[in-house]
């Protein structure tokens, strides 16, 4: 599926995300060709940039850094709370991308995945070895994990350019319980362990196990129902 | 299928949240189910999505000059090292044939030097008894040489004793019955030896002759005459024959007249069997 649409603007509210903590109003802008392919077929086009850099070209390097780097680098940055090291975090993944490409097999994964999960555990890995691990957590994980706070890059135009499966993500993950979201949410952002997750959250460890798996389960099924 | 407890550590390892024995029991499990290998990988990429629901921010666009920087720079460094995925796997390979080739080679030499090692241990110690053992049989040749020569000159002797003809002649005398004599004689030298004992001396105008009889002589031959010391009784004489002997049959000794006879013509006064 391949079409333009003009350009239009997307809240939240308008997708129910009104009951969140995100207070935010974001708009997205959804331009080109690609805004509207589905996961699969974005898949497939990351797919064919990987293996085109697996022969070395640089082009196709750029391309999947347009389209990968923003919520990698939102990631990162959220996770370690600070811009310098999540940008070197999102420099270190993209040349290990460049430098792997050879070795990325679509059967096992989307390229998405692939580059969150690299993204992810060198930000987890940064923060663990922080010396004051303990305070940097304790800023580094505001309670609503930023969803109520305009961050600071993202202003004007660049704010509104958030894609149909983030919107999807975001929409998906506003409609479970609370408890399931943050606990999703430490799960993912925090670099906590199970027990630290319990004792952050005040609440047995299985408890915590049974939320992140059930939190999990339906956000797969709600975005299966969306896209 | 998939029961809740392994849906459940799906979803924590989808996180990289399983830690130790829980961890290690779980990717034991994951190996043997590819359904459950199947639901990770769906769950990491949900897990994956939640990328999504960060703050949102943008990257300074200095960065994607750095990364692309970076990755030109890796690029002109190493050119030749971007294979295919199944490179490193088939150099995997190579390598671990060659290690496993140079092990076994190293084993086998290893083995191959024990056994030369030992195999010259064995030659030295071979070579060590052959010494010996030929010194031994130096000696023993020489010993045996020894023996062989000692050997040989008594089978000359003997044999030459053997072609002796050696005889015992008793006395035919009424009045001298002790009267004894030996004769030897060598018939390679065509010459003998007689001794006499207890016989009277002859009387002034006598000699005692000695006769040697040969099968090859119709006549006894001639062999001289001696004379018997008056104070022993005996006489020891070196003789020959008048003619070639090589038949004996008896030695004879007659008393005849003084400065002896061509022919016997007294009396035999020894006659050997």
């Amino acid at each position: 599926m391949s079409f333009a649409l003009p350009i239009f603007q997307l809240s939240f509210a308008r997708i129910g995300l009104g009951s969140l903590p995100l207070r935010t109003r974001l708009s997205a802008r959804m331009t080109g060709p690609g805004d509207m392919d589905s996961p699969e077929d974005r898949a497939r086009v990351d797919a064919a940039l990987i293996r085109r850099m697996a022969g070395g070209d640089r082009d196709a390097l750029a391309e999947l850094y347009d389209n990968l780097s923003r919520p990698l680098y939102a990631t990162a940055r959220h996770i370690l709370n600070d811009a310098a090291e999540a940008q070197d975090v999102v420099h270190d993944v993209f040349l290990s991308l460049w430098e792997n490409a050879s070795s990325f097999d679509s059967g096992r994964g989307a390229a998405f995945s692939w580059a969150v999960t690299l993204t992810r555990n060198r930000a987890i890995d940064r923060l663990r070895t922080r010396s004051n691990r303990a305070r940097l957590l304790g800023n580094s994980i505001p309670d609503d994990l930023g969803y109520g706070e305009e961050p600071a890059e993202a202003g004007g135009s660049a704010k509104a350019e958030l894609g149909d499966r983030a919107v999807a993500v975001r929409s998906a993950l506003a409609e479970l319980p609370p408890d399931q979201q943050k606990a999703l949410e430490l799960a993912f952002f925090s670099g906590l362990t199970q027990k630290e997750i319990a004792e952050k959250l005040s609440e047995p460890i299985g408890t915590i196990k049974a939320r992140i798996r059930r939190g999990l389960l339906k956000l797969r099924d709600a975005l299966a129902n969306r896209l | 299928m998939i029961d809740d407890r392994q849906e459940e550590l799906a979803s924590l390892h989808a996180f990289g949240l399983l830690e130790g024995a829980e961890l290690e029991q779980f990717v034991a499990q994951m190996r043997g189910n590819p359904e459950l290998r199947r639901r990770v990988a769906e769950l990491r990429a949900v897990a994956a999505g939640l990328a999504h629901t960060a703050p949102d921010a943008e990257p300074p666009a200095a960065l994607k000059a750095r990364v692309l920087a970076s990755a030109a720079s890796r690029a002109a460094a190493a050119p030749l090292l971007r294979f295919p995925a199944w490179v490193p796997w088939a150099l995997a390979a190579c390598l671990a044939i060659a290690v496993a080739w140079t092990g076994r080679q190293y084993s086998d030499m290893r083995a191959a030097n024990a056994s030369l090692a030992d195999e010259k241990r064995i030659a030295e110690q071979a070579l060590a008894l052959t010494r010996a053992q030929l010194d031994e049989a130096k000696r023993l040749v020489t010993e045996s040489s020894r023996q062989v020569a000692e050997l040989s000159t008594k089978l000359k002797d003997e044999g030459d004793l053997a072609h002796f003809k050696i005889a015992t002649l008793a006395s035919m005398l009424g009045n001298s019955p002790a009267a004894v004599a030996v004769a030897v004689w060598d018939p390679s030298r065509q010459r003998g030896v007689l001794s006499v004992s207890k016989l009277p001396p002859a009387a002034s105008q006598k000699d005692y002759q000695l006769w040697v009889i040969d099968k090859q002589y119709p006549a006894p031959v001639n062999a001289g005459v001696f004379v018997v010391d008056p104070a022993t009784d005996e006489a020891h004489i070196v003789f020959k024959a008048d003619k070639p002997l090589g038949n004996i049959a008896k030695f004879a000794v007659s008393l005849e007249r003084k400065g002896g006879v061509p022919s016997r013509e007294g009396p035999v006064v020894l006659l050997s069997e």
